[in-house]
């Protein structure tokens, strides 16, 4: 026996509008406290090493992924590094057409097995290229929250604002 | 060993040393907004409170009278058979008496306490019945097999969604209860 009901005008499907009330407030851990407070006061890049292992991390880890060896000692590793990959983005967050598209990279910091990942500020779209030289941009002092958006991104050596 | 006793690990925080700035944070509140299409029986269910009333759907094999209405009976797998027209009247299941709000924030001491219920509709099948809120009534007033009746919102201020009924409300109980089934 069929389906006696059906709906015979296609652009007139009820439906139900809503929004699912959801926020977070995230606390950054005892290394990311260390590091974005860095960031905010000093305007550089904290990492931990582990000697044994013969790894640095950046964002620094209280422990080393490897072997749990305890990490306790921050190093200030600068804010230079270089393009490890990025890729181009035409599209915001909610799906809708970016006016300019932007450069997102990975970051790898000089001297260091880790990175970033973050937006690549005042290089044009066809010079942006992997294995290129870049320094971290920061928010003036004042500005910065401690938070990953008190870095603008990362552009052409020399340029630090 | 006591639980109080034992070292756990971590770093202990109150609330104040986010909202202070003594530990940093990051905080976003994603705008998760969505269209869900209500379906054939749900669509006619919400078009049908607009007007007032409450719509089942049955199924003769199973002889049941299905509220919340259903395009196919989950027992027997066949499409549901008619739509029928309950009463907006019923019965109490099951009740809560709730003292937080949605996000499990507490409801202050001068705000009463919420009451979802599931309230069995005369005119379904046994045990059939919506969730909804219960109103006009003290907690310690309710009993499980309570009467209630539904109180409508205004006809102009009907949208065909579930709070066009804004709650249920005890009536005086009658004799019997009324059962489901196809009239012989």
């Amino acid at each position: 026996m069929a389906i006696t009901e059906k709906i015979t005008n296609t652009t007139k499907p009820t439906y139900w509008e809503g929004s699912i009330p959801v926020n977070y407030v995230y606390t950054y851990g005892l290394a990311g406290e260390k590091f974005f407070r860095a960031i905010k006061d000093k305007g550089t890049f904290l990492a931990t090493r582990c000697d044994e292992c013969d790894v640095s991390y950046v964002p620094p880890k209280i422990y080393c992924d490897r072997c749990f060896a305890e990490l306790d000692e921050y190093v200030d590793v600068g804010t230079l590094g270089f393009v490890e990959t990025f890729t181009v983005s035409f599209m915001n967050m909610d799906g809708s057409e970016r006016e300019e598209p932007k450069v997102l990279a990975m970051i790898r910091i000089d001297g260091t097995d880790g990175g970033l990942i973050h937006y690549i500020e005042g290089i044009a779209l066809e010079d942006v290229c992997i294995g290129m030289p870049v320094q971290a941009i920061f928010k003036p002092k004042a500005k910065r929250t401690g938070a990953i958006d008190d870095i603008i991104g990362f552009g052409p050596i020399g340029r630090t604002r | 060993m006591k639980l109080e006793d034992y070292k756990l690990g971590g770093t202990a925080l109150r609330s104040s040393d986010i909202k202070q700035g003594r530990v940093l944070s990051t905080s976003w509140e994603p705008d998760l907004a969505y269209a869900w299409d209500d379906g054939v029986a749900i669509g006619r269910y919400l078009a049908e409170l607009k007007n007032g009333r409450i719509i089942g759907r049955a199924c003769h094999t199973c002889n049941r009278i299905m509220i919340p209405p259903r395009m196919f009976c989950e027992l027997c797998f066949r499409p549901s058979d008619e739509w029928v027209i309950l009463e907006d009247t019923g019965t109490v299941n099951t009740f809560s008496i709730v003292h937080v709000n949605w996000d499990a924030s507490r409801r202050g001491p001068k705000e009463k306490p919420l009451i979802p219920a599931v309230i069995e509709i005369d005119g379904a099948s046994e045990g059939m019945g919506i969730m909804h809120m219960l109103g006009g009534v003290d907690p310690d007033e309710i009993t499980i097999g309570m009467r209630v009746k539904a109180v409508w919102k205004k006809p102009e201020e009907r949208e065909g969604a579930i709070t066009d009924i804004l709650h249920f409300e005890p009536v005086r109980p009658k004799a019997t209860k009324q059962r489901a089934g196809r009239k012989r």
